[in-house]
């Protein structure tokens, strides 16, 4: 089964080729300026790629892929062979997989990539990096378009670790503040914890099935959970013999990857316990905190179960576990984002929260999942550019109870980060309240229909979503009334617009004055003022647009596009394609009901910051005045980082001083005590050799009466 | 003997000849310049005719080739017979390459004495490729130990403050252990004569045979001395303290070398002689010696965590790094996963772990000092070098599309799946050992190439000197290693492929045990009746009972 268009495979390698220009402009300083616009270029040649191959991937609506099996593989090169692939050699390719869950992960990627770089050739201008920030991104897109096309586990672990160091490098792009570094760190460790877990998957699903591609793994799956019933594809001899060799293996295997994989997919997506490393790394400029640590990259856990989910359900309690993970997380996180300050930091604890809903999602196999993911990314991404924005006004400012009444200074950035919020808050008829409340619709249908085993947990995640969902309103809209609502005032923070130039400087003086001359709006002599429309305002427009009608289309159509296309694209999904949503009246009515509290809910958080934020601010400190110790908690953020730090980080350092002490001394001092040895027999030896004429005549007497002795004893034994 | 035979015997020789030349008195030697471009010759030289080799080698085939041989000692059975497998030419290449650029590498490195210098290095070269070609074990065992000699000079001389302590020190440890495992030899060849009417012979795969009779408590013995000399070498927790001050103490091209090489004689030869020679003893020492290895993963790991000195981190992180090679020689699964993988880690580390030694070495050369709390932020100062740094740091950590992931993922894989020998309980904790190395090396990282910036106070410079970045000569040097890294880690599979035949030969004693072990548990719970057809279905039946549809 290959693709007949070939140019498909070489989505990737666009930004690759994008990668090597901007790396070159690197080091010459006069092409520096070309970085932006040829990774800008790249992602957008993925993107139109990815739109010419949406019709030949079998499954899509509309598909002129002939009708055999629900996915196509596309070759590129070998990287990993070992064996003879025909009886259990180890193999994993670069070959690409499409089906339509990777076209519209594909979307999300490349199209929100091309925008936010966009965004970022005017954010970043005059940076003394430019051309190093344009290099991680790109290699950013290239590992994560890897990610979400690898046709086996090991490309996927590619674009995950690809992922995590592109992620380490930008958080820590201004690499001379501790806490940058500090960030970069923490996210990389964070990350590998959960990779540990998702190595260890690998291995074990190579143990059991003797393979890691998809093509093989997941029919083999769906075959054993089907119970050897009816299967509407035929099984490849692979997926024979992969199903043969699971059932030889003890059963506890099997229940053991799901959970070995979760934990990869919590540390990327920033699930309890590993979310710390998320809110940290807001340290990066923000259109990276748009593009990596919101739209794509943490989404990959979210992808990785959808992409799985027949392997997850090889134990009954995979699932329920990362539906009440979600739920718990999306609480967690939201009760933060209620109380934080910090203009990044309440979008990236809601970040965290909106993850939780994903992973709601994806638990009870519903279309909401992904399709969550894919509303998140405009508005989320829309949210976090336009934060860039009014930090960029305000000199790096992000501290939101200095800013007030920012509308008048800014009414673009105000009435785009409506629109974001809005979809994020879950207001009626905006993106974010199809996509939510589809998910916590299935979450309490599944939990509710009672045939399906630990319900009870779908029902708790499901509630704890709608809980969330007001609070979600409610942080949100804080957020926006504080800083565009009521009289106007603000603070300018530290930054210069552009880093001090010094001779270590790279750009030369010429270009660092064009670049003051080609833009004049970053110098702050007079106070904040709107971002430029080319090339900052501009892509946001898309991302406006598609956090207000995007769930409208996806679900009605709306006359541009099929209707329900959306859920026919998902179920058309190679992993989706065992399972049938069921419809009737009874769940029809659930959703409606869920969709009713949720939305009035969302109506009521933002109303309850209308009053508190915008029209009597004055009450807020009435109302927090009795509930202080709680409020602090929040504040401390549940004091995780502190627990960990004194739980795992310090204990494990101390005893690696321990290991070296023990290292040094212990291990060092056996060996230089073994050497010792025969120093100690030298020096034991030694005073029998004192020159003394009358002690050598004893010796030499003693030696020969002893002689003797034994010669007569032995002579009266004979 | 064809010419092709002889090109081995070149290949060896060649870096000797310069170096005997280099000593010849004369006014063209009394500058460094010539000096460094005369061995540079040398050590390139010696490349091109591996190259040749590699270009004339046939891949495909298992056995030994380009074989000759010298007679010795004939009465004794010993003569100076050499031939290469594809284990062997890797490892050759990796020498081979990093030779020049070791060369290269030490332009600027040290002040005097350069000829006994650049005389060391040459020889250490020829002890090198001779360990590897040799297939007579006593021809191998005179190059493993020679090499000892010109590192101990290498070390003693031109090395740091504790210079004659650590020469001492790494020249008696290493020593000690392989005179038990030249006792092994010798036991192993006069079990041969003693089987074989009083005729010697010390040819590698006759004594194969002779080693695999061996009752198990003898193959015990000569795997336990084997190990003595191989394990300090590699080296195995708790054997390793001569190594982090071996590195901390040697030239930067000692350590290169240390790193680069040396260490792999210590796997190499347990692949080559302990896994063909004593299959039993190897199934009965696997889970020791893999917890070891475990060990010395997870333990030198957090040694390195706590390390103040670049170097010395960079030399602990080789201990841990070491582990999984050895973890992967005796895995044992069925498609030799972990032994495949852990050659490549050979390669690998060679590659990345030399590279950092490189680039730890420019800074010292710039700043007399290594000490991390000394320095900050370099990545500003030095950019070139900054990228450079991190690269290899992302290769030595694993990342995937670099050569590190392949090896380590290999090796972690086949320990994983071992099916006898080892499994999950050794693979998983050594797995964290990933989490480790990004712990220490990125804790490197963020110390030394980010931060604010901090350079230390160099004597005879002024307190607002700054460090110029890398030169050409310096790039020159990084750059062919780091497309060998890009090149590996997304391609693999002809050094994957080439090795699976002949890995397969050398475990296949060990692994025709284990099949017949597991054919025999595997009669002893079958009942007779229904061995003809060994049905699955009991186990289906229970995983079915466990496994509800969660739909």
């Amino acid at each position: 089964m290959t693709l007949d268009f070939d140019y498909a495979k070489f989505i990737p390698w666009f930004p690759a080729i994008g990668v090597i220009i901007c790396f070159i402009c690197c080091m010459k300083p006069a092409l520096r300026k070309l970085a932006g616009p040829a990774c800008v270029l790249s992602i957008l040649a993925s993107f139109i790629a990815a739109c010419m191959a949406y019709s030949y991937v079998p499954g899509v609506p509309g598909s002129t892929a002939a009708g055999e099996g629900n996915f196509a593989i596309s070759h590129l090169f070998n990287w990993i062979n070992i064996g003879d692939p025909e009886k259990g050699g180890f193999v994993a390719n670069f070959s690409y997989f499409f089906d339509p869950l990777t076209m519209i992960m594909l979307f999300v990627v490349t199209g929100i990539g091309t925008l936010i770089a966009t965004y970022a050739m005017g954010y970043m201008h005059g940076e003394r990096g430019y051309a190093r920030f344009f290099a991680g991104v790109a290699l950013f897109i290239f590992s994560m378009t890897n990610l979400v096309m690898g046709d086996n586990l090991l490309v996927l672990y590619l674009g995950w670790e690809g992922v995590g160091i592109c992620s380490y490098l930008l958080i820590g792009y201004y690499y001379d503040k501790p806490i940058a570094v500090e960030a970069a760190k923490k996210a990389f460790i964070v990350n590998r914890i959960g990779d540990l877990g998702f190595a260890l998957g690998i291995f074990l699903t190579y143990m059991t099935f003797g393979s890691i591609e998809y093509k093989v793994i997941i029919p083999a799956a769906q075959e054993l959970l089907a119970h050897g019933a009816e299967h509407a594809v035929a099984l490849t001899p692979a997926v024979k013999a992969a199903v043969a060799q699971a059932h030889s293996v003890s059963p506890s295997y099997l229940a053991w990857i799901p959970f070995l994989l979760m934990l990869g997919a919590f540390g990327k997506s920033a699930q309890l316990p590993l979310f710390v490393w998320l809110p940290d790394a807001m340290a990066g400029p923000t259109p990276v905190s748009a593009l990596v640590h919101a739209a794509t990259m943490v989404t990959s856990g979210v992808y990785m179960i959808a992409r799985l989910t027949p392997i997850f359900q090889l134990s009954e309690y995979a699932l329920p576990v990362v539906a009440v993970i979600g739920g718990i997380t999306c609480l967690f996180a939201g009760t933060i984002a209620l109380t934080n300050n910090d203009l990044k930091g309440v979008f990236a604890y809601s970040t965290v929260s909106q993850l939780g809903y994903m992973f709601i999602g994806v638990a009870v196999i519903s279309v909401g999942g992904v399709f969550h993911l894919t509303t998140h990314a405009f508005f989320k991404a829309l949210l976090f550019l336009t934060a860039g924005s009014v930090m960029h006004a305000l000199a790096g400012n992000l501290d939101i109870r200095t800013m007030s009444g920012m509308r008048k200074k800014m009414p673009v950035t105000c009435w785009l980060m409506f629109f974001g919020c809005l979809a994020l808050a879950g207001f009626p008829f905006t993106a974010g309240y199809y996509s939510k409340d589809l998910l916590l619709g299935d979450a309490i249908v599944k939990g509710t229909i009672g045939n399906v085993p630990h319900a009870n947990w779908y029902l708790v995640a499901g509630i704890l979503g709608i809980i969330t969902a007001f609070i979600t309103a409610f942080y949100t809209f804080r957020l926006w009334f504080k800083v565009f609502m009521g009289p106007t005032s603000w603070e300018m923070g530290t930054d210069e617009g552009h880093e001090p130039v010094d001779d270590m400087e790279v750009i030369t003086d010429a270009v660092a004055k064009e670049a003051e001359e080609a833009d004049p709006h970053h110098t702050h002599h007079h106070g904040p003022h709107e971002m430029p429309m080319w090339p900052m305002n501009l892509p946001l427009i898309p991302l406006a647009l598609g956090a207000a009608v995007l769930g409208m289309i996806a679900v009605g159509g709306l006359g541009l596009i099929a209707p329900k296309w959306i859920e026919s694209m998902l179920f058309n999904s190679t992993q989706f394609a065992a399972f049938h949503p069921e419809h009737s009246a009874a769940t029809d009515a659930t959703h409606h009901t869920v969709e009713f509290i949720s939305g009035s809910l969302a109506v009521l958080g933002i109303a309850l910051a209308f009053v508190f934020h915008c029209w009597k601010r004055e009450w807020v400190a009435v109302v927090c005045k009795p509930i202080k110790p709680a409020i602090n908690i929040l504040v401390g953020k549940y004091y995780v980082d502190e627990l960990y730090e004194l739980l795992i980080r310090r204990p494990l350092h101390t005893f690696g001083r321990v290991l070296f002490v023990f290292d040094d001394y212990v291990l060092a001092g056996l060996v230089n005590f073994a050497s010792f040895i025969p120093r100690l027999a030298g020096w034991a030896a030694r005073p029998t050799q004192n020159g003394v004429l009358q002690k050598y005549g004893v010796g030499m007497g003693l030696g020969l009466a002893i002689t003797l002795l034994i010669v007569f004893y032995a002579w009266l034994a004979a | 003997m064809t010419l092709e035979t002889l090109l081995i015997p070149a290949m060896v020789l060649v870096p000797a000849i310069f170096a005997f030349v280099l000593l010849i008195p004369g006014k063209v030697f009394d500058f460094k310049k010539n000096i460094v471009a005369f061995s540079f010759v040398g050590t390139l030289f010696s490349f091109i005719i591996s190259l040749f080799i590699a270009f004339n080698f046939n891949w495909g085939e298992p056995v030994m080739q380009m074989q000759g041989a010298i007679p010795w000692v004939p009465d004794f059975g010993l003569t100076f017979s050499w031939g290469i497998d594809s284990i062997s030419l890797w490892l050759i290449l990796l020498t081979t390459f990093l030779m020049p650029l070791i060369i290269i590498g030490s332009y600027s490195s040290f002040e005097g004495r350069e000829r006994e210098f650049f005389f060391w290095m040459l020889v250490l070269e020829t002890a090198m490729i001779g360990t590897f070609v040799a297939t007579d074990i006593i021809f191998f065992y005179i190059c493993f130990e020679f090499t000892l000699v010109p590192l101990f000079f290498l070390i003693g001389v031109f090395g740091g403050e504790n210079r004659l302590k650590a020469a001492r020190i790494f020249f008696l440890y290493t020593f000690t252990g392989s005179m038990l495992t030249f006792a092994a030899i010798l036991f192993v060849a006069w079990t041969y004569s003693t089987t074989h009417a009083g005729v010697w012979t010390f040819q590698i795969t006759e004594l194969y045979a002779a080693a695999q009779s061996m009752p198990l408590h003898h193959q015990g013995l000569v795997l336990a001395g084997l190990l003595a000399g191989f394990a300090v070498k590699v080296p195995l927790f708790p054997v390793h303290t001569w190594l982090p001050l071996a590195h901390t103490e040697a030239p930067t091209a000692g350590s290169v070398i240390l790193a680069g090489v040396l260490l792999k004689l210590g796997t190499y030869g347990i692949l080559r002689f302990a896994l063909p020679m004593t299959p039993e003893a190897i199934i009965a020492f696997a889970p020791y010696v893999g917890s070891l290895a475990v060990a010395g993963v997870l333990y030198a790991a957090l040694v390195c965590w706590v390390q103040t000195d670049v170097k010395k981190l960079i030399a602990y992180s080789s201990v841990s790094h070491l582990g999984f090679c050895v973890l992967g020689l005796f895995s044992f699964d069925s498609n030799n996963m972990g032994s495949i993988g852990a050659v490549m880690y050979m390669v690998n580390h060679g590659l990345s772990t030399g590279a950092l030694f490189l680039c730890i070495g420019m800074i010292y050369e710039r700043f007399h000092t290594r000490e991390m709390a000394k320095m900050s932020g370099l990545g500003r100062a030095m950019p070139i070098w900054g990228f450079f740094m991190v690269f290899f740091t992302a290769s030595s950590v694993g990342l995937p599309g670099l050569n590190g992931f392949v090896g380590e993922f290999l090796t972690l894989i086949g320990s994983f799946v071992s099916p006898y020998t080892l499994g999950w309980q050794f693979a998983a904790p050594a797995a964290a050992g990933m989490i480790f190395a990004a712990i220490y090396l990125f804790y490197m990282l963020g110390k030394v190439v980010w931060g604010p910036l901090k350079i230390p106070h160099v004597h005879g410079h002024t307190a607002d000197w700054k460090p110029s970045d890398l030169n050409a000569r310096e790039i020159s040097i990084l750059v062919p290693i780091a497309i060998v890294c890009v090149w590996l880690g997304f391609n693999p599979n002809p050094l994957l492929n080439s090795l699976e035949k002949p890995i397969a030969q050398l475990s296949a004693p060990t692994n025709s045990i284990i099949d017949a072990q597991k054919e025999a548990t595997l009669k002893a719970t079958t009942p007779a009746h229904v061995e003809a057809d060994i049905s699955l279905e009991p186990q289906a039946k229970a995983w079915e009972s466990k496994v509800l549809i969660a739909n």
